[in-house]
């Protein structure tokens, strides 16, 4: 029994998942498809932070990358929401691919300086090129095509998309966590030198994480635009690339599900308090604070061990 | 005539104006146990990281079975069969002892870069794994996390991770430092077992020298950079120079 504990868990949120999405009101069913974007933003950012141990403060810019790749397809090719979610990813790969190249020769706190800076020049880019990306009023407008035959106009629509793509995301992860590809990311966390003697280019394999990273920050910025209609030049601002680092170390940067749990904690805490105070970012503070320090290993980290003894120990029991 | 294992030409690397190794000219001979010794501040260090890859040379060549590595990174010379291990222990102490080794072989077997693959599906590297274990007597605690090992144990995960790339050539940094007479006796057995199944050529850098003449059939000396002396191990035991310079300190203690 235990040991299918975990499915058992899979299947039951799955469940709430698509209940939301065929039962809930306008404004939870909009704040889970943030929480889902948030969500497939910090699980791409944890493989980098929590599996590979490399901090970036830049991946705003990959989110970024993501909506206005998405957005300037639908303005100027095509408003097939498949096509521009591709072109999105397109794009934020290839941003990834450059500046990970230059970052991915440094750790530590110059890796995290650099992608600091090199976010920030994105952000710049951004605001600046008025004539291709809007400048400070970002690009307005974006529709949503059918997809596949099927309007995804309404948002109780839309949201079987996002939900479909947040299950891949989980799919993906899980997969990419428990492959060849997976434990030398932890190698390279724990001890990058050694990794290098085991006949491996760390910096290669950087690089690789880097990019896969940023390529699930633009899945979440293609959706995104789709989502709210329009880009915003600051989620390539650093604010927003401290979104996932705050989410994933709420979670658990250890754990597989500590995004999900860090996003959901992340999203309804700022929905609740902002609507008692202006100073939300006082409050939230001070309770992240509790969280981060309360719960060493994050909000999952507890939950996780748990689970794995329990499947362990039904393992041996089925066993002998 | 074959290429020799191991050539160093012409080797020459100098921190500010302090000389770690200056023209140094030898050859490695495969299969034949190789010590480097010398006092503190010798260049032993410095040799090896150059060797590795971990520092470049300011002039000098090497070669690898006559193939030229002077300018290659580190994890492609060990895909070329050098490898070694370190003075402090070296591990990933966060993962089992069977991660551990499980990583070098991945490289080996070149599946490291199966992204969606499952782990428990790669053929044979879960065999391999064991197998390198077993040759380093680990196998017991193959699902133990590395750092809860003790120390002597540790530093046999290391040479058994550095083994499970299947080098040829494999530099020991100091493998008996710090530790307690029963491990070091272990340790020296194993590599005296490894070294006589002939896959790989073992060169051990020491500061002790207790451990080097029993176990050595060649033996490299340096002092300040330069090579004093080279020949085998009660050849180099009556050597002038070298007692001078270096067996002296060690009689008079």
């Amino acid at each position: 029994m235990g040991r299918y504990l975990p499915h058992l868990i899979v299947g039951l949120l799955g469940l709430v998942f698509v209940a939301i999405g065929l039962f809930a009101g306008r404004f939870v069913l909009y704040l889970t498809m943030r929480v889902m974007l948030l969500s497939i933003f910090a699980l791409g950012y944890n493989l980098l932070l929590g599996r590979t141990g490399l901090l970036s403060f830049g991946h705003g810019a990959f989110y970024a990358a993501g909506s206005y790749g998405m957005a300037l397809f639908y303005l100027h090719v095509s408003s097939d929401p498949l096509l521009g979610i591709i072109a999105g990813l397109a794009l934020a790969a290839f941003t990834a691919l450059i500046i990970g190249f230059f970052c991915v020769r440094h750790t530590e706190i110059y890796f995290a300086m650099l992608t600091l800076a090199f976010g920030m020049m994105v952000f710049s880019l951004i605001w600046n090129l008025r004539d291709i990306t809007g400048g400070d009023d970002g690009l307005v407008g974006i529709g949503r095509g059918p997809l596949l035959g099927f309007s995804i106009a309404k948002d109780s629509q839309y949201y079987f998309l996002v939900l479909f793509c947040f299950a891949l995301t989980v799919w993906l992860i899980h997969r990419i966590r428990s492959s060849a590809f997976g434990l030398i990311l932890a190698g390279i966390r724990e001890n990058p030198q050694r990794t290098s003697f085991a006949g491996l280019s760390v910096k290669g394999y950087r690089l690789a994480a880097f990019v896969i990273s940023a390529v699930f920050a633009g899945l979440a910025g293609s959706l995104g635009a789709m989502l709210e209609s329009n880009t915003d030049p600051f989620s390539a601002h650093w604010t927003h690339s401290a979104e996932p680092v705050l989410v994933s170390l709420i979670g658990g940067l250890q754990t597989f599900s500590g995004p999900i749990a860090g996003s959901v904690i992340f999203v309804v805490l700022r929905e609740t308090i902002e609507r008692f105070t202006q100073n939300w970012m006082l409050w939230f503070g001070m309770i992240l604070l509790v969280i981060i320090m309360g719960f060493r290993g994050g909000a999952m980290g507890a939950p996780e061990r748990l689970l794995r003894r329990i499947v362990r120990k039904s393992r041996e029991e089925g066993a002998s | 005539m074959t290429a020799p294992l191991l050539e160093v030409q012409d080797l020459t690397k100098a921190f500010g104006r302090v000389v770690a190794a200056r023209k140094l000219n030898f050859e490695i001979r495969a299969g034949e146990l190789t010590s480097v010794i010398g006092p503190n501040g010798a260049g032993k260090s410095t040799l090896i990281n150059i060797l590795s890859g971990s520092v470049s040379a300011d002039e000098g060549r090497i070669f690898l079975q006559g193939r030229e590595i002077t300018h290659l990174p580190t994890h492609r010379r060990v895909r070329l069969g050098l490898c070694r291990s370190f003075q402090v222990v070296n591990v990933f102490p966060e993962l089992t002892v069977f991660e551990n080794v499980q990583i070098p072989v991945l490289a080996l077997v070149g599946r490291a870069r199966h992204v969606l693959r499952s782990l428990s599906r790669e053929p044979g590297v879960a065999d391999r794994a064991m197998e390198v274990l077993e040759r380093v007597n680990l196998a017991g605690q193959a699902h133990s996390p590395a750092s809860e090992l003790s120390h002597g144990d540790q530093r046999l995960l290391e040479v058994g991770i550095a083994l499970a790339v299947r080098p040829k050539l494999l530099f020991l940094d100091e493998p008996t430092a710090g530790m307690n007479p029963v491990e070091r006796s272990e340790i020296l057995e194993s590599i005296r077992r490894l070294s006589a199944s002939g896959e790989t050529t073992f060169v051990i850098v020491e500061h002790d020298m207790d451990v080097v003449f029993a176990l050595s059939d060649r033996v490299i000396v340096l002092h300040l950079g330069d090579i004093i002396c080279d020949g085998e191990p009660n050849v180099v035991k009556e050597d002038e120079q070298v007692r001078e310079c270096y067996l002296g300190e060690e009689v008079e203690e």
